[in-house]
């Protein structure tokens, strides 16, 4: 084997080996900028809300039921929500990305609502997140609904009733309009104590901003 | 069957050096294309969902896995192959390298139609890297087959070779 073709093979080598680097380096690039968002509306009543109004740290999500990516944090809020039951308010709100690529983003909302009315809006919640994959792409999602509500005790009857009602869906609307006024363009958004975060990509990530949060609240 | 005979006994004549940089350009385009998802995968980065693409859907659909391996790695490995093949024609000049190399490309072609189809009729979501790999991998079919069309040796029956 020549000398000139040990170079050829070699340039071959170091081309890949330099595209492989280049990738590897520029996606460990963390986002230079932080999320630019507006600050969401102050909780209220007619909010969705977990753990104490007390707590140091409020969560608001801005989330749609039929995004995969909401559901892989799902399990991650609700460890947050356990192990960290003194310091954390969790708040959901809707923002279904509908009619596309959603289209079952936005019954599923009501849903959950109609569920809230009879208050279980968090049973229907994790319901709606543990079974997405069977919904997802379901022509009519009312018949599973429907089974979810009994399923977790509700009257369905009024269920039924409450998931086309007009209140339902304006309440659902009204997150996702107050969401769009603050810029919110994917899902899930969270806020820490009313400032956009840029999305953790793991669960100890994920604490370490809420108990960094934590920290700075009360010193 | 009379297709595999034919492309056994086929040969190919040589290509100019163009041609074959050419093939290896889109190779290396697949492959970055391919390593970019690949690298994400093993991440684990979450892509949020947005109204502008459907790649969440796509990349955390059970498609996307095979046999526990990430699609984007075997793109990624289909790539290396196709350009270790070239590059390893371009180094020795025979042939039947290059015919093998090319002859794999119809593997890559069906990969991507049947992902086109995934991402149209079941999932009804796309996203755009997918539909890159599958620009990539479509243009080395077309490019394979225009050098199986351009260079093929026939042998007549006094055994002199003939360029169609």
């Amino acid at each position: 084997m020549n000398t000139k073709r040990i170079i050829f093979w070699l340039g071959f080598v170091v081309v890949f080996g330099l595209i492989i680097w280049g990738l590897v380096v520029a996606m460990n690039k963390p986002p230079v900028m932080g999320l630019n968002l507006g600050a969401p509306a102050p909780v209220t009543e007619a909010d969705h809300v977990r753990g104490s109004a007390d707590a140091p740290v409020t969560l608001i999500e801005y989330s749609d039921f039929q995004c995969p990516a909401c559901a892989i944090y799902y399990p991650l809020v609700e460890r947050l929500l356990s192990e960290s039951t003194t310091t954390v308010r969790f708040v959901y709100r809707h923002y279904p990305l509908y009619p596309q690529p959603h289209k079952n983003a936005f019954i599923a909302s009501q849903a959950a609502e109609a569920a809230g009315l009879q208050g279980k809006f968090w049973e229907m919640y994790q319901l709606l997140f543990d079974n997405q994959k069977s919904w997802e792409n379901l022509p009519n999602t009312e018949s599973v609904f429907e089974g979810y509500a009994t399923r977790i005790g509700l009257n369905t009857e009024a269920f039924k009733k409450d998931l086309a009602s007009d209140s339902v869906k304006k309440r659902v609307q009204r997150d996702r309009d107050e969401g769009i006024s603050l810029g919110v363009n994917s899902t899930p958004t969270f806020f820490v104590n009313g400032k956009a975060i840029v999305n953790p990509q793991s669960y100890e990530a994920f604490k370490k901003i809420i108990d960094d949060a934590a920290r700075g609240d009360s010193n | 069957m009379k297709h595999l005979r034919k492309l056994l006994t086929t040969r190919l004549a040589a290509i100019p050096t163009s041609f074959a940089v050419g093939i290896l350009i889109v190779a290396v385009l697949g492959f970055v294309d391919a390593a970019y998802l690949t690298i994400e995968h093993y991440k684990g980065v979450i892509p949020p969902c947005s109204v502008v693409s459907g790649c969440e859907t796509v990349l955390t659909s059970s498609y996307s896995l095979i046999l526990g391996m990430p699609v984007s790695l075997l793109g990624a490995l289909y790539y290396l192959v196709i350009a270790i093949g070239i590059f390893a024609y371009m180094d020795t000049k025979k042939t039947e390298i290059l015919k093998w190399t090319l002859f794999l490309t119809i593997f890559g072609l069906l990969m991507s139609l049947w992902f086109l189809v995934v991402q149209a009729f079941i999932l009804k979501a796309w996203c755009i890297y997918c539909l890159g790999s599958a620009v990539t991998s479509i243009a080395l079919f077309v490019l394979a087959n225009i050098v199986f069309k351009k260079y093929m040796i026939t042998e007549t029956v006094d055994n002199t070779a003939v360029l169609q």
